[in-house]
């Protein structure tokens, strides 16, 4: 293979993996925070990427305000449904909540699908492109589009990893998911953790949606895609495992863009689910978790 | 005695009353609204979807095992028939019988592997299951014809019976055998010690294992026998609709979805409550077929309400109604 396809397979596995790693990080955060299979993450995206087109192209504002118009706006969407829905189910639930929020968040995703075609209809609404043009080194082209990609992504998950590690926010957040009842005793305003973690793995999910627009157009069932890869690098990465999620999120970007290039169409999502099943059986703490550690 | 739980319900006189009440409707339905065949489609998909949702409920509701990947059963017993019949020159009753062996094989072997996991990690690699299944097969057109749609051969007649799909009775009443022995099958096996072992497992795994009884293979029969029986649903769709693709809305996440609501609406752990949600919602479904995509974000509603105030979906209204 050419030195010239091998560094452009790169920077396109690298922009790909980064978006992964974004969804994946929020939907990890809030297993890991909350133990919810969150099943309408992909529905989150889809919200994400209409805020996007209305403030960006109905609105004709720049592209950041549509980014950070989606964050914010997710972030309200987050802690609206944990604190209206999701709470309430935690009241009553008890050994069964894995499967019982799994089941609510499906409900959600039905409920978002469908109301998005009643109110925008099947139309794909799209945005050409962010910032237009490209950069060309030698036989290596550069996108524009897909720097920004790349770096917002960085960007975001960067952000995140300082507020987890460094805030009191994040240190309270953290908290709760390690024993949420020592961290009541101590003063933390558990419920409001809760909701904090699942408007901020909202948020994530619709900025990713409002990056991508270029690539995913708005409608009923963007989500549908993303959703299967946030699992898949969820899963590689490990349940809960932030960190993994990164690590897995890139990993299968690269392995995307090689296996695109080599592999006949519509085998590469079979391997790739093969290689997540094996990992399940196998490993179902997720490739990067130390050794003999069990979710 | 309500600590211990009350011993089980025999079946005394006025429950074979009500049993025999509603085999009665159901053997009569179609006579009632004879001029209208679309009554007649209608009831064929619910009792499709009550019986799966029967299957789906002996999963979740006995066994605490997560099925995700259901539709991936209903796949490989729809198309191990209907292959076997095209390919192979088998009779297609003959091929019903191998698709739901398919898909109890397929059934037996996903349970091998994963039903050591905990409970959500069998959701997710059932999930990814069944879409290497949905997947391989749009992706092997030659032998499968893939998105193009594989045309299924009708049921060949037998004692007398003509199952071209110009007559609807003779595969409304096939079903509903397939359905009473299914259902059967089922009750027997929950009201049996296998039943009693799935219980004991599902509330407390540890102890029942240190009661001398293999969660494993339990976790095994049950999930094998629901598949084998889904499996056997899923040929009959594939003789009764006659084309079949492997599109994500007939065999993917939305099927599956479909059967879970159903299961859930109807009341985990009861088995019947699925066979009347069938109904309801199949019913609802076609009734308010004008009202397009909010029919499902009703179903959405409804499934999330039944999460939050009613975990024992419609069942829990049987003692003011019946």
């Amino acid at each position: 293979m050419e030195l010239s396809i091998f560094i452009q397979l790169i920077v396109l596995g690298l922009v790909r993996g980064s978006m992964y790693a974004l969804m994946g990080v929020g939907l990890s955060l809030i297993f890991g925070i909350m133990a919810i299979v969150n099943f309408a993450h992909g529905e989150l995206f889809m919200i994400g990427c209409y805020i996007m087109y209305f403030v960006a192209s109905m609105l004709g504002l720049p592209f950041p305000l549509g980014i950070l118009a989606a964050g914010i706006g997710l972030l309200i969407v987050g802690i609206i449904l944990e604190k209206g829905l999701i709470s309430t189910l935690r009241k009553k639930a008890g050994r069964e909540w894995l499967m019982d929020s799994f089941v609510l968040t499906i409900g959600l995703m039905v409920i978002f699908q469908n109301l998005a075609l009643i109110i925008f209809g099947s139309i794909q609404r799209g945005i050409p492109n962010l910032v237009a043009g490209q950069y060309v080194i030698g036989d290596v082209v550069f996108i524009y589009d897909h720097l920004v990609i790349l770096g917002l992504a960085l960007l975001t998950v960067g952000v995140l990893w300082y507020f987890i590690k460094n805030t009191s926010l994040g240190k309270a957040i953290r908290a709760t998911s390690q024993h949420a009842e020592a961290a009541q005793t101590l003063g933390i305003d558990v419920s409001w953790m809760y909701a904090v973690a699942f408007g901020i793995g909202a948020a994530l999910a619709g900025i990713s949606g409002a990056l991508l627009i270029t690539l995913f157009p708005a409608n009923p069932n963007a989500g549908m895609a993303p959703v299967l890869k946030s699992f898949v690098v969820v899963i590689l990465g490990g349940l809960g495992n932030i960190k993994g999620a990164i690590a897995a999120g890139i990993l299968v970007g690269l392995l995307e863009a090689y296996a695109v290039f080599f592999l006949a169409g519509g085998w590469q999502n079979v391997i790739v689910f093969s290689i997540v099943i094996a990992v399940l059986v196998f490993k179902p703490s997720g490739l990067f978790a130390p050794a003999g550690e069990r979710p | 005695m309500s600590i211990l739980g009350s011993p089980r319900k025999g079946m005394n006189a006025s429950r074979y009353v009500k049993v025999a009440l509603v085999l009665a409707f159901l053997i009569a339905a179609p006579w009632i609204w004879q001029e209208n065949r679309f009554i007649t489609t209608i009831f064929i998909s619910a009792l499709m979807f009550g019986i799966w949702g029967v299957m789906y409920d002996l999963q979740i509701g006995y066994g605490g095992l997560i099925n995700f990947g259901f539709a991936g059963f209903i796949c490989a017993g729809a198309y191990g028939s209907a292959l076997a019949a095209h390919h192979y020159e088998i009779n297609p009753w003959l091929c019903m019988l191998i698709g739901a062996v398919a898909s109890g094989v397929l059934g037996f072997l996903t349970g091998v592997v994963t039903l050591r996991l905990r409970g959500i990690f069998v959701g997710l690699a059932t999930w990814f299951l069944a879409e290497v299944l949905r997947l391989t097969i749009s992706n092997t057109p030659v032998y499968t014809r893939g998105m193009l749609g594989l045309t299924v051969k009708p049921l060949p007649d037998v004692l007398g019976l003509n199952f071209s799909r110009a007559e609807l009775l003779p595969y409304y009443y096939l079903l509903l055998i397939l359905v009473i022995i299914i259902f059967a099958i089922a009750a027997l096996m929950v009201s049996s010690r296998i039943g009693l072992s799935f219980k004991a497992i599902r509330e407390d795994q540890l102890a029942t294992e240190t009661l001398g009884l293999s969660a494993t293979k339990y976790k095994l029969i049950n999930f094998t026998t629901a598949c084998f029986f889904t499996g056997l649903i899923g040929a009959y769709y594939a003789h009764y609709i006659g084309i079949l693709t492997p599109d994500t809305t007939e065999f993917g996440v939305p099927r599956t979805v479909e059967v879970l609501t159903v299961a859930y609406v109807g009341g985990r752990g009861t088995l019947w409550g699925s066979i009347l949600a069938g109904f309801i919602l199949i019913g609802f479904q076609e009734y308010f077929r004008q009202l397009g995509a909010w029919r499902l974000v009703m179903y959405g509603t409804l499934l999330i309400a039944v999460m939050i105030y009613a975990p024992k979906g419609l069942s829990s209204f049987k003692k003011y109604i019946w």
